[in-house]
């Protein structure tokens, strides 16, 4: 009990930035990893096990790692780095004779066992859950960076320290993206009892996939449509991305994704934009700028036969939108 | 140099010291690889961002990330612009070690390295050539109650290399810049329990003083430090090879003062390397220990320097006088040619070492490469030093060369011979390729053994057992230049067959063993009556040229 207190605010600042990247990652997608996705908890009785389900299993529980990480070095808890059952063996002393386990270690550590414990079921779903919240883990460990320091004779290479380091959060994500879209479908789901045959058979069928794929049991619901039941929104009055000088391909097609292929028209609404210029900036904090005025052009998704423009207002940080209605 | 004990030793024996000797050195390795622990641990921190309210400080306050007195924390910059926070009053505030951990005196050095993270922001660039100044101040403190007492305090500035790996639009900001690793700090010693690293990034817009240097998110410290555990089994191995190398040095300079004449350049050559091998051997380390001396880390490059440059004069003379051509050597200045590169490239090297370790000593922060003049100036010295590397290797090769022509050169007059200098030629000839054939067996297994613990992880798991490869790498290759030295110093010794011991089998020479040893007295008395064997040689090798 006293652990969890220790490491539970990490962990559920390691949990929201994972639902933060999955928000950047799928902005240009029909489904665009809503609130509602952060909901891991087993009560749901809705709980779906598609694709998405998987991606959202992964970042979070990598976030989760990731956040723990980044606060062991940062000091914040006690026994990190030091796995004594890992080098206080030989020796005996740990730190001082053979030095710790690197901090990532720990992070897995403590993150398996907080986002693996909330799954409580032994069904197929349990299994997939368990297996894409290490397929997580293994994406930061996947995307780590090794780093060598030479430090021989004046600084030669006869002697050198090798470690692995944290890549951004976004490399993590990106990576996930990656799997998901490669994701495996397993069909368990017809006939699945809870007898230990079953089980047996669903242990056998997650152990025989690689632990760094995502696995899903079910297809995706169509994400055009509002969905209440499902709590699905749909991608009406969702903007995409067009004609852009330096979009990949994926956001190109955002807008044919979105829109087009869901039914819906494109409107494209001009709105001017006052946004801050010629800042001094320093490295920290302090801006001193000036406000400009352009005009930026955006474009949603409306349904067919009612494309005008309306009054909509989004804002960021320091940006605000004053819309100018399409002649 | 003549009758030296490998001639004369039977293949017996021969096979017996070579089977001791690997042993041994199968001993170093494993002793690396399976009581050491890995030899360095790298310890990531991740400053903490302290909040320094106060506008005119009298006296250095200091900052701690953790435990007691903590500082006023910030978990990110977008709290401080909200609260009106200016970049001056940002204190990055690391603690080494991490919480309930202390430092040893058996870590031997600690040196840090520093990363920015640095968020790409559309209109707040990195620009070209950015500098980056750093006023850090570093204490120290032995209990974690006492106060902060301070070691060094500095203003460094370091150049940011940095570059942006995906496209420079709006959605890729907030992506970090990928930057070389920056050398912080190196400290020669680890005599204290808690250290605590205080650093300020000041920004003066007249001076342009850390300015564009872009959005700094976070600075990341990795330290460096060797285990304790190898610490302990390196000085352990030292404490057991210096007492081997001496007696085996002392027997051997016995030995050659037992003969009647003075001794020959090689016999000298050979001592002194035993002597460069002894001084590195000495565990002087053991007072690491016990006192603060950071000079160590220094004195440890010196050591090695003097006995690489040992190693290399000792090859170039050894093949200089096997070289068979009937010219008088025999003294030093024969080898200035390639003696000088070994010597101004190892000087080269010093002076540089003394740049970078040297001045470490007064300013642990200091680094020869943050600064452009100083960076031509190690490049210069490293390129001059390597000059002088290519230089002594073009004159070995060609060496080894000339007495391998020298060497067929010879075997097809040997039979032609008579048996006092047949037996002498052979002798030489087989020397030499012993030699030649060890040496090169010791330095092809170095050479196999750094690329695999270069390209290693680290460490091979067998089983139950963890091999550390890197460990095992320091010990052996260590163990091996040791007992290369130890074997040359035994086997090249001067033998004392002539005084009756008459058991030759002779694996070299070939001619009947009765006749053997009076010819064998008899050449083994003129040499040691004439200075050297190469008068004689020289004109009656000249007239069997003839």
């Amino acid at each position: 009990m006293l652990a969890y207190l220790i490491y539970s605010s990490s962990v559920a600042a390691g949990a929201q930035s994972g639902i933060e990247e999955c928000k950047y990652q799928f902005a240009w997608d029909r489904w665009n990893c809503p609130e509602r996705a952060l909901q891991l908890s087993t009560h749901s009785s809705l709980r779906s096990a598609n694709r998405e389900t998987a991606f959202v299993h992964a970042i979070s529980s990598a976030g989760v790692m990731y956040t723990l990480t980044r606060n062991c070095s940062l000091g914040d808890f006690d026994n990190c780095g030091c796995d004594d059952s890992r080098n206080g063996q030989r020796g005996g002393h740990g730190w001082l004779w053979g030095g710790c386990s690197d901090n990532v270690g720990f992070g897995e550590a403590i993150s398996k066992q907080f986002v693996d414990a909330l799954e409580t079921g032994q069904d197929a779903r349990a299994a997939m859950n368990l297996h894409n919240n290490e397929a997580g883990r293994k994406a930061v460990k996947g995307t780590m960076q090794r780093t060598c320091k030479c430090h021989g004779v004046s600084g030669s290479c006869t002697t050198q320290t090798c470690w692995l380091q944290l890549p951004e959060f976004r490399e993590v994500g990106n990576y996930l993206k990656e799997k998901y879209h490669r994701a495996l479908k397993v069909d368990l789901l017809r006939g699945a009892g809870n007898s230990a045959a079953s089980r047996g058979a669903i242990a056998e069928t997650f152990s025989s996939i690689s632990r760094k794929e995502l696995v899903h049991l079910e297809d995706s619901p169509d994400y055009c449509l509002e969905n209440r039941t499902l709590g699905l929104p749909g991608t009406e009055g969702r903007e995409c991305l067009k004609k852009g000088k330096n979009l990949s391909k994926w956001e190109k097609r955002s807008c044919k994704r979105l829109c087009g292929e869901c039914g819906l028209a494109v409107e494209e609404r001009k709105a001017e934009m006052v946004s801050s210029c010629n800042c001094k900036f320093h490295w920290c904090c302090a801006v001193k700028c000036e406000q400009c005025r352009k005009t930026v052009t955006k474009y949603f998704c409306v349904k067919k036969g009612i494309q005008r423009g309306r009054n909509e207002s989004a804002g960021s940080r320091r940006k605000s939108l004053r819309l100018k209605k399409k002649h | 140099m003549a009758g030296a004990i490998i001639e004369n030793m039977s293949t017996k024996k021969l096979v017996i010291v070579g089977v001791t000797l690997l042993l041994f050195q199968a001993f170093a390795f494993m002793v690396g690889g399976l009581i050491a622990p890995r030899p360095t641990t790298a310890a990531h921190y991740l400053a903490t961002k302290c909040v320094d309210t106060v506008k005119h400080r009298q006296e250095t306050k200091w900052f701690m990330p953790w435990g007691h007195n903590q500082c006023d924390k910030i978990r990110t910059f977008d709290e401080a612009t909200a609260k009106k926070i200016e970049a001056n009053n940002i204190v990055f505030a690391v603690h080494i070690p991490l919480p309930n951990k202390e430092m040893s005196p058996w870590f031997q050095f600690m040196l840090v390295i520093l990363q920015f993270d640095i968020a790409f922001k559309m209109l707040n660039q990195i620009d070209e050539g950015a500098m980056v100044t750093i006023d850090v101040s570093l204490a120290y403190r032995d209990d974690s109650f006492s106060e902060w007492t301070e070691m060094a305090h500095s203003f460094e500035q370091r150049k940011l290399n940095c570059n942006f790996t995906t496209a420079k639009t709006f959605e890729n900001e907030g992506r970090y810049y990928e930057c070389d690793l920056l050398p912080f700090m190196e400290v020669g010693s680890v005599a204290h329990k808690y250290y605590l690293l205080n650093i300020r990034l000041p920004i003066n817009e007249r001076k342009k003083v850390n300015v564009g240097i872009g959005e700094i998110k976070d600075i990341r410290l990795v330290s460096i430090h060797q285990n304790g555990g190898f610490t302990k089994v390196w000085f352990a191995m030292k404490t057991f090879l210096t007492p081997s190398i001496l007696i085996i040095m002392i027997w051997y300079w016995r030995r050659i003062t037992l003969m009647t004449r003075p001794p020959v350049l090689l016999e000298k050559v050979i001592l002194a390397l035993g002597i460069s091998m002894t001084f590195i051997n000495i565990p002087v380390e053991w007072f690491s220990i016990g006192f603060n001396w950071t000079w160590m880390l220094l004195f440890g490059d010196i050591r090695q320097g003097i006995f690489y440059s040992m190693l290399l004069s000792f090859w170039i003379i050894f093949c200089g006088e096997h070289l068979m051509d009937q010219t008088e050597r025999n003294r030093l200045s024969v080898y200035w040619k390639q003696v000088v590169p070994i010597v101004f490239g190892s000087f080269c090297l010093f002076i540089f070492d003394m740049c970078e370790r040297g001045v470490q000593l007064t300013n642990p922060f200091y680094s020869i490469w943050a600064s452009e003049v100083g960076t031509e100036l190690a490049m210069a010295f490293i390129i001059v030093a390597g000059i002088c590397a290519c230089l002594y290797f073009l004159f070995l090769c060609f060496m080894v060369f000339q007495v391998f022509r020298n060497i067929s050169g010879k075997r097809t007059s040997l039979p032609a011979m008579s048996k006092a200098r047949r037996l002498h030629y052979e002798g030489l000839i087989f020397r030499f390729k012993f030699l030649m054939l060890v040496t090169l067996a010791c330095a092809a297994m170095t050479v196999i053994f750094f690329i695999i613990s270069q390209v290693n992880e680290g460490h091979w798991q067998w089983g139950e057992h963890t091999v550390q490869v890197n460990s095992a790498f320091f010990t052996g290759v260590y163990g091996m230049w040791n007992l290369y030295v130890f074997a040359i110093m035994f086997l090249y010794a001067p033998s004392h067959k002539r005084y009756g011991d008459d058991q030759s089998s002779g694996q070299c020479i070939t001619g009947d063993a009765g006749a053997n040893s009076g010819e064998d007295t008899q050449l083994t008395t003129t040499i040691t009556h004439v200075d050297g064997p190469t008068k004689i040689y020289k004109m009656t090798g000249k007239e069997a040229q003839e």
